[in-house]
């Protein structure tokens, strides 16, 4: 009697080895970090990794630790593993992301006007080595370099892995860097400020011959920028025939348009919402 | 008799036919999301977005879109088909996603969603316009199955972080990241 109690017992013990399969895991570990899983019992099991970006399944021996490698962790986020002998145990757990090491900078927009206040907006996004988004407080030191002037620079704390500012646009027209930098990570932008609105708009006129032309004086923004070739500037003359108006871009930096006059005439110019001097003419008979 | 049976196996074959057309459809010909009853719950809180203001078309068009992103993950991972994260996916997102549906094909492994709704809450919107993080807390139940034996089935709340980017005509996914550390 005692010694088929024992053979039961030992029976017992042994299929209990054979299927219970408890694993332990840490409830947090870093990407791209090797760590173990502990697993009781014993007897061959079948090990799942069930991860955001993967699934592993590979043979196991419970009652031995299973390693689980760097690589197969090193997207954040929550996992799930799963061992499973005749039953399955399962143990979840959160890959948190490595420290700060990559920085992806969006600055818009590509061209702005000078003087623009607040009109660049620079957002930065801290991720790991893996591109795992880095939701622990990080400094991120935005840069901005514009042609021929100072550097300036700002720090900013990046709250769940984003960190973003906005800039005023130099006086001076041209190519200006707007960068993040986090330790030794950098990403540089170029963003092309270009002459704002015209300003102090101002028409002269003069006969070659037997035409009448009107034109401007070089065309410039308030910070002395010259304004692009190809900015429309309108001429609106009014005479005894009527009000026309002449819209004329601008090329080599002045705008002119040959108008027939008949009689006395009263010239304007503008140029969007910005208008220049009137000129009073008289036309030849 | 013989001829009753005839057509009866006719009639089947009719049937299995229009089925695998059907499916083949559905899964080949118009691979992207529909919108069935299928499409999950998604509630937006835009309260505390910052430092752009939420537009009233976006608060209702990022919801939605965000459904259709969950829908279609659903849909992808069950029938191991990547190409449908094309539609409501892209950047990162898009990337892991498709990496764990090859894992599910050479694994025989596979995961199968019920989806039981989403919280959003909106965090930041960029000044431009061309990015927004939001933070989900999602209700799912995940089924996790080797061949068509179930291993794990679990209800799960899990928070999510997400970014994401306006496209053509809808928004997309960029960033899906589960987090222990949202709330902190």
């Amino acid at each position: 009697m005692r010694t088929a109690i024992g053979v039961f017992l030992t029976l017992v013990a042994l299929t209990a080895l054979a299927t219970a399969a408890d694993i332990h895991a840490p409830a947090e570990v870093t990407a791209g970090t090797s760590f173990s899983i502990a697993t009781s019992g014993g007897g061959k099991a079948t090990f799942y990794l069930v991860g955001p970006a993967a699934v592993v399944k590979r043979s196991v021996d419970l009652g031995s630790e299973i390693l689980v490698q760097e690589s197969e962790i090193e997207h954040a986020g929550k996992y799930t593993a799963i061992v499973c002998a005749e039953q399955c145990s399962t143990a979840h757990f959160y890959v948190r992301p490595s420290e700060g090491a990559r920085i992806s900078l969006l600055v818009h927009p590509s061209r702005v006007p000078v003087s623009d206040s607040e009109a660049i907006s620079a957002v930065a996004f801290v991720s790991d080595r893996f591109h795992n988004l880095v939701l622990t407080p990080q400094t991120v030191n935005f840069l901005v370099a514009p042609k021929d002037a100072t550097e300036m620079s700002q720090k900013v704390s990046a709250g769940n892995g984003v960190a973003w500012v906005r800039l005023t646009s130099g006086r001076k027209d041209g190519p200006v860097k707007v960068g993040a930098t986090l330790g030794r990570t950098s990403e540089l932008r170029v963003v092309q400020q270009v002459a704002a609105d015209a300003c102090n708009l101002h028409i002269k006129s003069a006969w070659e011959g037997r035409s009448f032309f009107v034109e401007t004086d070089p065309v410039r923004d308030c910070s002395g920028n010259s304004v692009p070739d190809g900015t429309v500037v309108s001429f609106t003359k009014t005479d005894t025939t009527g009000k026309t108006t002449v819209d004329v871009p601008i090329k080599k930096g002045i705008a002119k348009v040959e108008m027939p006059v008949t009689g006395e005439a009263h010239i304007t110019v503008a140029s969007g919402v910005v208008t220049g001097n009137e000129l009073s003419v008289v036309g030849r008979q | 008799m013989n001829r009753a049976f005839g057509v009866t196996i006719r009639a089947m074959s009719i049937i299995v036919l229009l089925g695998t057309i059907a499916f083949f459809a559905r899964n080949h010909i118009f691979p992207s999301a529909s919108a069935d009853s299928s499409l999950p719950h998604v509630e937006l809180n835009a309260d505390k977005i910052g430092p752009r203001s939420i537009e009233d078309r976006t608060s209702q068009v990022v919801p939605r879109d965000y459904a259709y992103a969950w829908q279609t993950l659903a849909e992808a991972l069950a029938s191991n088909q990547s190409d449908l994260l094309d539609g409501y996916f892209t950047g990162w997102a898009k990337e892991n996603f498709s990496n764990l549906i090859a894992t599910q094909k050479r694994t025989s492994v596979h995961i199968h969603y019920v989806d039981h709704g989403h919280k959003l809450t909106a965090l930041f919107y960029a000044p431009a316009g061309d990015v927004m993080q939001l933070r989900d807390q999602a209700q799912i139940e995940r089924q996790v199955f080797d061949g068509d034996k179930l291993i794990d089935d679990e209800p799960l709340t899990v928070d999510y972080m997400i970014l994401m980017t306006p496209g053509a005509d809808r928004w997309l996914v960029r960033d899906l990241e589960a987090t222990s550390e949202v709330g902190r």
